[in-house]
């Protein structure tokens, strides 16, 4: 079909939220349309094994490519030229966009972490926050499903509130490494536990994607089609079907509504063109990532209402979050000098520290009320511009220090639980338009004091697991007001269209279906209701499946 | 430097002084001028105008698109102070060798931010160079003894005893070194020296570490009084 033709369905984007939808829908028969703002991208593009050394600047980021030259992001990052966004005064957001066929997916580190029971519910165990309109049991069949789909490295450790996947559901982890098991050493005495991670990469052939190979770093995209991306898995598949259309470089301004109320399709800016364009279908579905979602329906003016749309409850914007980060790292004098191998492994993770002091915040001992995880780095890894750093001297005292050096530092990032607070928020700047004419997201951003304790909490954890195996900080951290990431920073935003039980205080139901408009749904990042410290995108993979399939259902049964 | 290329040195070195002068008169700072190494401003430089590889680059073209600036009197003075940064060990040889000056010219010629930075840094920290040892031994640094080298290096070498006054100096070579050391390390050589011994595609299962680093780790562990955990 070609895209002006009226579709089944209309889907928004092609990352971790709308590929997933399409699939679900394609496979059960239904003709989707995907329009996607980026250009059409295949991994088979990925330099996935070129040295640093034939890149320029040997691959350090610059503002043309942030990540890194040969990240799998083209055509984005934290600022897009002639595409601004904007924030008000005292409040720092970052936004990071990709704009690519895959999205986000192309380049993700792949850590999946599912919620648990005490995520899905957060305001009935401490009285923050909303609960969420499902429960852990609901979600669990549908996290097993994605996770066997998808495919995740990991074990099953019964940890509290880490909840096993269902069995043969996960892949065997790769081993740890020195340092892994160096760490993991002085965890076990001091009961911080250091376990297997959980990331979406194979590690058995499961299709046609090959298992990991253990060399090139996953955020370049994986063309073996190891780590999840949609371009090697969701799209393929949905293509195969024969039921996806797609329509790259279809910049999506807003919901075209009929008579009645219902969504009849949306309308695009065709880039190569210029030209405005609606593509039609009986179901809209809305997954241009968190911020651009909540754009879109801000953006669209049913009848003139100035609110946008499915914004009766006013909650369309609100309540963004992000995963609350900081970072520490130390030399161990331990690890210098080690008998050298291979470390390269999955590159990313292979262990963990999974949050661990839930009883004592139950108890009241810790002031803080949520929860973070560790994500832990080392290696001897392809040395990089850094390599010379915290070094001193020349001459070959320092050719024998940087050997000795060598793979003896380990970084601890924190990934924690952010409460959504009336501070953080993004709306409609009516004072700024991109170059399509489109006017732009102004954000609103404020941590509270919970994030600042729970960096506290961290910090001084780290401290003494550091202790414990003799290793000297690189430097003191600072305070946490200080040594907090910006919002958005660490890509982890979600929240403004939060789904809930009560539309008057919820965008969504349970399915991300929106309450005022019974045929368009949105199923990425925007409608969570809590950010666990959990990453978030094995969620928006596991929602997105389960709303697409009450769409499928719906679709067949001719109620839309 | 062997003795042929002293000619040509000092004749590019006299280009540089000149291109120092007119910066310098830009500047305002003239007065200054005349009185060795303490003519260096350290002054702000024009930002390059080139154009960037772009936000989706070609992976099958990766020069870098960029008209590389240095001069050859600061690509000579460059090339030396990174020899003597890693001088060659053996099998290892000297940055020169491995293209590290090249590098350095492609960084600080680059129409990005971080990269501007560093080139104010260390082109103004060239220029200090070959002026400072012109001052003590009358000799551009390339030229001046190792001894001499070594005398002035060593004042601004060591994060914990620099000389005073000569704070920007030394800031220049510690970002210099810092290029040095990750350009030399990215090469095929620098792995070697290093250990690096990734980027190789393998099949089956990760094998983890060989019985000798598991052995060696079991040992620094148990060593601790800590408990080891086979991986
Ligand atoms: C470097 C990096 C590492 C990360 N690591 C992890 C991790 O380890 N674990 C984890 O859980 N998450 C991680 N994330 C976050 C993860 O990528 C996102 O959560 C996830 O991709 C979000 O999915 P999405 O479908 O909402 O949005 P995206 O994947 O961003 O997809 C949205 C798509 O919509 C398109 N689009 C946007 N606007 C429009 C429009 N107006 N019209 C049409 N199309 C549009 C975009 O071009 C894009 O293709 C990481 C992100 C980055 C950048
Ligand atoms: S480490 Fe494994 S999963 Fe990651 S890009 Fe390489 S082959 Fe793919």
């Amino acid at each position: 079909m070609t895209p002006d033709e009226p579709h089944d369905a209309v889907v928004v984007g092609s990352g971790a939220g709308g590929a997933m939808a399409a699939w679900v829908l394609t496979r059960a028969g239904a003709s989707v349309l995907m329009l996607e703002a980026g250009r059409d991208y295949s991994p088979d593009e990925s330099p996935m094994l070129n040295m640093a050394m034939d890149a320029p600047l040997r691959g350090v980021g610059t503002p043309d490519k942030r990540f890194g030259y040969y990240d799998a992001t083209v055509d984005g990052g934290w600022d897009m030229p002639g595409e601004p966004y904007t924030m008000a005064e005292g409040s720092e957001f970052m936004w990071w966009r990709s704009r690519m066929l895959g999205g986000r997916t192309n380049h993700w580190a792949r850590n999946s972490f599912r919620m648990g029971p005490y995520d899905f519910k957060p305001r009935t165990r401490d009285g923050l926050g909303v609960d969420w309109p499902v429960t852990y049991d609901d979600m669990a069949p549908w996290y097993d499903k994605t996770e066997k789909l998808v495919g995740v490295y990991g074990s099953n450790d019964g940890l509290e509130n880490h909840p096993n996947s269902g069995p043969g559901v996960l892949h065997t982890p790769p081993k740890f490494r020195v340092w892994e098991t160096f760490l993991k050493a002085g965890g076990d005495a001091i009961n911080i536990p250091v376990v297997a991670a959980r990331r979406a990469i194979l590690t058995k052939q499961i299709d046609e994607r090959s298992p990991c190979y253990w060399a090139s770093a996953c955020g370049r995209g994986c063309s073996i089609g190891a780590a999840f991306q949609t371009t090697t898995s969701l799209i393929p598949w949905a293509k195969a079907t024969g039921k996806l259309t797609i329509a790259t470089g279809a910049m999506v301004y807003e919901v075209m509504l009929d008579a009645t109320g219902k969504a009849t399709g949306v309308r695009y800016i065709d880039k190569a063109t210029g030209s405005h364009k609606e593509a039609k279908g009986r179901v809209v579905v809305v997954a241009a990532s968190t911020g651009e979602t909540a754009r879109i329906l801000l953006n669209s003016k049913p009848n003139g209402r100035s609110e946008g749309l499915a914004n009766s409850s006013g909650q369309v914007g609100r309540n963004l979050m992000d995963t609350v980060g900081s970072n520490i790292s130390a030399y161990f004098p331990q690890l210098e000098g080690r008998p050298r191998y291979n470390e390269d492994g999955a590159m990313g993770l292979h262990a963990y520290i999974p949050f661990w002091d839930y009883k004592r915040i139950q108890n009241g001992e810790v002031d803080t009320p949520r929860g973070y995880h560790v994500e832990i780095g080392g290696s001897f890894g392809d040395p990089g511009m850094g390599v010379g750093s915290g070094l001193d001297g020349y001459g070959s005292s320092l050719r024998a220090d940087v050997k000795r050096r060598y793979g003896s530092r380990i970084g601890f990032t924190q990934r924690g639980e952010m409460i959504p607070n009336a501070n953080s928020y993004c709306s409609i700047d009516t004072e700024t338009k991109d170059k399509f004419g489109i006017p732009v997201l102004k954000f609103n951003f404020a941590w509270s004091d919970h994030e600042l304790k729970q960096v506290k909490h961290f910090q001084t954890s780290m401290k003494e697991l550091i202790d414990k195996l003799g290793g000297t900080l690189v430097s003191e951290p600072d305070e946490p007001a200080k040594a907090i990431s910006k919002g958005g920073e660490i890509i982890h935003e979600v929240g403004t269209c939060r789904m809930g039980s009560d539309a008057r205080e919820s965008v969504t139901n349970q399915f991300g279906k929106t309450w005022d408009v019974d045929n368009l749904y949105l199923t990425d990042g925007s409608v969570f209701a809590s950010k666990a410290h959990k990453n978030p995108t094995i969620t928006i993979m596991a929602l997105a499946m389960r709303s697409a399939d009450n769409i499928a259902t719906r679709l067949r049964t001719g109620e839309l | 430097m062997p003795n042929s290329k002293a000619s040509d040195l000092v004749m590019i070195d006299r280009r540089v002084t000149l291109k120092w002068l007119m910066g310098a008169m830009a500047a305002g700072q003239l007065a200054a001028c005349g009185d060795g190494a303490k003519g260096v401003t350290w002054a702000e430089m024009e930002a390059i105008k080139a154009k960037g590889y772009g936000t989706d680059p070609d992976f099958n073209n990766t020069a870098a698109p960029w008209p590389l600036t240095m001069t050859q009197a600061e690509l000579v003075a460059a090339s030396s102070l990174a020899d003597i940064i890693l001088p060659a060990d053996g099998d290892y040889p000297a940055p020169s060798k491995l293209g590290v000056p090249a590098f350095i010219n492609e960084w600080v010629s680059a129409p990005y931010p971080d990269q501007h930075r560093d080139r104010v840094l260390i082109i103004n920290g060239l220029a200090w160079l070959d002026q400072e040892s012109r001052a003590r031994s009358g000799a551009i640094f390339a030229s001046a003894d190792t001894a001499a080298q070594k005398a002035l290096l060593d004042e601004i070498a060591y994060r914990d005893r620099v000389k005073p006054g000569l704070e920007k100096p030394a800031e220049f070579f510690s970002r210099f070194r810092s290029l040095t050391l990750g350009a030399y390390y990215t090469t095929p050589a620098g792995w070697t020296e290093i250990g690096y011994v990734g980027n190789q595609p393998g099949t089956g299962d990760y094998p983890g570490p060989t019985p000798e680093a598991a052995a060696h780790i079991r040992a620094v562990i148990e060593g601790m009084g800590l408990k080891y955990t086979a991986p």
